[in-house]
Order: structure tokens, then C-alpha cells, then sequence
């Protein structure tokens, strides 16, 4: 098992972020038991595990969301476990929520202006808006609609829009391929690796894990709170133990085409 | 025997005017709940601390009335803050963050209901309080002629509905406060502060009252006990036109408003305050969620 995302940090000095012996849960019951993960600079990691192992939780816990019983998290070299979500955010850490939670009685620009809620830089948000629209063209036709009319691939990129607008240096997405047809999966793979070439840092929980791995350069996975299995991604794709634990084939080789 | 179509229209007028003042009690009410998730049962007494500030402001400090209304608003806005950070904050971060903490918070809100009575007591006394606006002489429709404090207060309610909208729809607090009425988690995650963002939302909702407390007190008089059947009004205004509804609160309120007047005039006048309930309880009987109630709301 290679240790090089702990090591040899290839593109900074410190890690984007780097979390040790975290733990939480919801009032006493315990979920996570001490998870250490980092994710380096202009990286995407994938953090994969089945159903309840405690991968939501922990984007929770980092978020601020949920309380960090114990451990450290460090986002771009500083402490961040003991802030309030809304200053985690203004740190540059974004999380998109694995609910699709998009504000349904506001328009489409609504919940993207208030994705930009920290910035004061007009130029700036307007720049940002028309980026994420060219990302995701029909969000633009479908701007000023009520965010309840739209389909679920369609919330899934305003969610993905309204991360992005405010401006991250990380941005964490809680299963953004779940419930879409294929082809739309394909769409939001390929806006998360056009993500990483804006340079920005994506931390990314899957059960898409072929696609997954297939994108990601580093690879995490969970179980019952723990991290279990750790690696570059591409020794993870042939890894029988991972074979055996996730890989079902389930989407097309063509996936490849993304990542090439 | 001929219908006597101008005083309908009194009838109305009036009827108005008292509607619009329990439009915003009820939409302060309406703003907590959505905001909150907490019914505030307190918010009679709100209205009624928030009525003799405007008093003391208008009569001993001897500033003009508008300022008065302006003062008491602010002060009234300072209390609410002060009681949710101290005493409900409390019981809603114990039920888990604020989701409907449900019997405490409501056993909670009439406490402070009972408290607040007794300490406006302590200071005012039992007695009505009379509350002298000099604005002039009354405007005149015909036969009907209308003092200039209803009016003033019908616009003034109007221009607090409107500056809320305007606040809500185009502003971008505006637009996170409803981001926190919807879901608190995701406005986290939107970088809101939050807990910042309840303590306004609760302000302006007793700022609200205050207002609605200034506007009712010429008219009537200022006393200790006049937050409850205001609260009863405001409450059926809000269960009317669809709990947690903002502009359900405004048009309940006009309905009660108006239907109260009617019936006290046609029906009986000794039994003016059951109209509210008599409207509140057909409303129901016909559309159970209110009028502009949606079924079944779902919060996060
Ligand atoms: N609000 C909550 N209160 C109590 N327990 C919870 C809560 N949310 C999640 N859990 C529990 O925590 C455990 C981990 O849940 P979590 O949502 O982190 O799983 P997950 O790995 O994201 O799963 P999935 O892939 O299904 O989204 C589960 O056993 C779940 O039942
Ligand atoms: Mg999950």
C-alpha cells in the first residue's frame, strides 16, 4: 500500500487538508473511530464506502456542521474543527450535501447569488455566475425558474453551481452521481475534472467507485467509521480487495473517456 | 327600508385599518415560526411592552410620534434579541438546533408571556394608559369622517408590509434570512451566519409588534393585559391565511380586520371579539391549511 499522499506532497508545501484521529457521532452514539485522510493541493480524492459507513458524517464534521469530538482537522495549514460552519466557509472549504438540498421556492440565480453569501466582490460573483452557467448551460434557460421545477440532474448541477460560487480553494461533494442516468453522470464527472483544472481541491464521496477511481488521483475507503483501504487510485482499480468489496462494473468502459 | 351603503364603507374602512395592524403582529408571528419553528406565545406581550414604549418615547421623553414609533420598534427589536439569546435559544439548541422543540418551547413562550406581563406591571401599573396624538382634524369621506391616526396607521402598516418585502425579496440578507427559514444546515453551508441571522429574524418580528403597539395605542389606550386578545387576533389572522405565510399573515389579518367590524355592526356589537374566531374556524372548516397554507409543509 503506497503512502504517497501523506509523504511526498507533490504540488505544496502543506496539504490542502489533513485530518488525524477524527471522531464523532450524533449525541453518544459514536460513528466515526479516528479517520486520517489529506487531500493535497489541486488533488481530487475519492472517499468511497457502502451505505452507513459514515462518509456523510464525516464531510459533516469537517463542514463544522456536526461537532469534532476528537482529533485535528487542518484546512489549508490551519485548524479549522473548532469554527462554525459559516466560518469554514469563508476559510474556502465548501461541501455540496448529498440531499440535492437546493432552495425549492427560490429562483435558479437565487440559490446561486446565495452560494456567493461571503463575497463583496460584484465583478467577481458576476464572473463566477457566468462561468458556472457555462459549466452548466441549462441552468442559464432555466435561470429565473423556481428551483423546485427543475429535474434531478438539474438540481445536482445547481448544487455543484452554487459550491462553486463561492469561490472555494476546496470543494467536497457528497455523492453528486446518485440517482442520475448515465449520461448525466458522465456530465457531472467530467464539470468535477474541469473543476480540478480551475485549481481547485475536490474531496469527493462515491458509489460510483470504477468512475470514481478512474477520476480521482488518490482514493480513501471507509468502513464502520474507519478508514480501511488507502492508495493512489489507479493501484486501487486493480486491487482484488477493492474488486471485492465494490467493483461491479456497472458503468460502461466508456467512462473512461472523461479522464483522458 | 333603504341599505345604508356608507357606513358599509365605515364599516370596511375601519375594519381596515384594525386589519392591517393585526396583518403585522401576525406577521411577526408568522416570520418566527418560519424562521424559528417555534410558535412565540409571548408576542402579545411584544406588542404590549412595544405600545408603551411608544407611550413613554411620545409623552415623557416628548419626541415626535414618528420617532416615538421608530424608538419603540428598536427597543422592542433590542428585548426580543435579548429573550431569544437568553431564555428560548436555550430550549431550542436542547431539542437539537431549532427543530419544533415542541410542549417546553410552548410552555417556555406562555412563561414568558406571564413575566413579561407582570414586570410591564411592576413599571405602568394596572390602569389604561391614555396615548394622545394630536395629528388635527379627521379626514372627511361624505357622511363618513376618518381620524388621521387611522390613516396614519393603515400607511404606516402598509410601508412596514412592503419595506419587509423589499427586504426579503431584494435584498441579500433578505435573501438569507429565507435561506435560514428554509434550512439551517444549507445556510451553514452557505457561509450565513446563522445564529447571527435568528437573532435578526426574531428582532424584526417584535419590532413588528412594537410597530402594530404605537399604531393601536392612539386609537385605544395602553394597558398591561391588551397583549392578549391582540395575540388571540394575530393568531387567527396567521391560522387564517396560512401559518408560516407571509402574505397569508397580511390578508388574514384585513379578513379578521373587516369581518370583526362587520359583525359588530350587523351582528352584535358586545360579542366583537369572537368574530376572529368565528371567520378563523369557517376558514378551517373549508381549507383546513389556511388560505395561502401550503398542505402538509415539510421543513428540513
Ligand atoms: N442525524 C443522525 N442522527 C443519528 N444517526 C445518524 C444521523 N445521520 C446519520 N446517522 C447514522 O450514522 C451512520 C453513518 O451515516 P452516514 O450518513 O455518514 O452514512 P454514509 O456513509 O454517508 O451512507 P450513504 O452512502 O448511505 O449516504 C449511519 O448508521 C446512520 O444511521
Ligand atoms: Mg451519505
Amino acid at each position: 500500500m503506497t503512502e504517497a499522499n501523506e509523504t511526498d506532497g507533490a504540488r505544496g508545501s502543506t496539504p490542502m487538508l489533513s485530518i488525524r484521529g477524527v471522531t464523532t457521532g450524533y449525541g453518544k452514539i459514536q460513528i466515526l473511530h479516528g479517520v486520517d485522510l489529506t487531500v493535497q493541493r489541486g488533488q481530487i480524492a475519492a472517499l468511497l464506502g457502502g451505505n452507513g459507513t459514515g462518509k456523510s458524517t464525516l464531510l459533516k464534521a469537517l463542514s463544522g456542521l456536526l461537532p469534532v469530538w476528537d482529533g485535528v482537522v487542518e484546512f489549508d495549514g490551519e485548524p479549522i474543527h473548532q469554527l462554525r460552519p459559516d466560518q469554514i466557509v469563508r476559510r474556502g472549504l465548501v461541501q455540496v450535501t448529498q440531499g440535492k438540498d437546493a432552495y425549492p421556492a427560490m429562483t435558479v440565480e437565487e440559490n446561486l447569488k446565495l452560494g456567493a453569501f461571503t463575497r463583496s466582490d460584484r465583478k467577481g460573483v458576476a464572473d463566477d455566475l457566468e462561468r458556472v452557467f457555462t459549466f452548466f448551460p441549462r441552468l442559464k434557460e432555466r435561470r429565473n425558474q423556481l428551483s423546485a421545477t427543475l429535474s434531478g440532474g438539474e438540481v445536482q448541477m445547481l448544487v455543484i453551481g452554487r459550491g462553486l460560487m463561492a469561490r472555494p480553494k476546496m470543494i467536497m461533494l457528497d455523492e453528486p452521481s446518485a440517482a442520475l442516468a448515465p449520461k448525466v453522470v458522465l456530465s457531472i464527472f467530467a464539470t468535477v475534472n474541469q473543476i480540478r483544472a480551475t485549481g481547485v481541491s475536490v474531496l469527493m464521496v462515491e458509489q460510483n467507485v470504477r468512475m470514481a477511481l478512474l477520476l480521482a488521483e488518490y482514493a480513501y475507503i471507509i468502513r464502520d467509521g474507519k478508514i480501511l483501504i488507502k492508495g493512489e487510485a489507479r493501484d486501487l482499480i486493480k486491487d482484488p480487495n477493492v474488486k471485492l468489496s465494490f467493483l461491479g462494473g456497472t458503468v460502461a468502459d466508456t467512462s473512461r473517456e472523461i479522464v483522458a | 327600508m333603504d341599505f345604508d351603503f356608507s357606513s358599509l364603507f365605515a364599516f370596511i374602512l375601519f375594519g381596515l385599518t384594525i386589519g392591517v395592524v393585526y396583518g403585522i403582529v401576525a406577521l411577526g408571528i408568522s416570520l418566527i415560526y418560519s424562521g424559528l419553528d417555534i410558535v412565540h406565545f409571548a408576542h402579545g406581550e411584544i406588542y404590549m411592552f412595544g405600545a408603551f414604549f411608544g407611550l413613554v418615547f411620545s409623552e415623557q421623553v416628548g419626541v415626535p410620534y414618528p420617532l416615538a414609533l421608530l424608538s419603540a420598534m428598536i427597543c422592542a427589536g433590542v428585548l426580543g434579541i435579548v429573550i431569544e439569546r437568553v431564555f428560548y435559544r436555550r430550549l431550542t439548541r436542547a431539542g437539537g438546533g431549532y427543530t419544533v422543540a415542541g410542549m417546553g418551547m410552548i410552555i417556555c413562550g406562555f412563561g414568558m408571556s406571564v413575566v413579561l406581563q407582570n414586570i410591564a406591571f411592576l413599571i405602568w401599573g394596572a390602569d389604561a394608559e391614555p396615548f394622545h396624538v394630536d395629528l388635527g382634524e379627521p379626514y372627511q369621506f361624505g357622511d363618513i369622517s376618518l381620524p388621521k391616526s387611522y390613516a396614519l396607521t393603515a400607511v404606516m402598516a402598509l410601508f412596514l408590509m412592503a419595506a419587509l418585502h423589499f427586504f426579503l425579496v431584494r435584498t441579500k440578507l433578505g435573501l438569507a434570512v429565507r435561506a435560514v427559514a428554509h434550512n439551517k444546515d444549507i445556510a451553514f453551508l452557505m457561509g450565513i451566519n446563522v445564529p447571527l441571522m435568528i437573532s435578526l429574524i426574531f428582532g424584526l418580528a417584535c419590532a413588528l409588534a412594537a410597530a402594530a403597539g404605537t399604531l393601536i395605542g392612539p386609537m385605544q389606550s395602553v394597558q398591561v393585559e391588551m397583549g392578549y386578545l391582540m395575540l388571540m387576533k394575530a393568531f387567527a389572522a396567521a391560522v387564517v391565511g396560512g401559518f408560516g405565510s407571509l402574505p397569508g399573515a397580511i390578508v388574514g389579518g384585513l379578513l379578521v380586520g373587516i369581518f370583526e367590524n362587520l359583525g359588530a355592526a350587523y351582528i352584535s356589537p358586545s360579542h366583537k371579539d369572537i368574530y376572529a374566531f368565528l371567520l378563523l374556524i369557517l376558514v378551517l372548516m373549508i381549507k383546513p391549511s389556511g388560505l395561502f397554507g401550503v398542505e402538509a409543509r415539510v421543513k428540513a
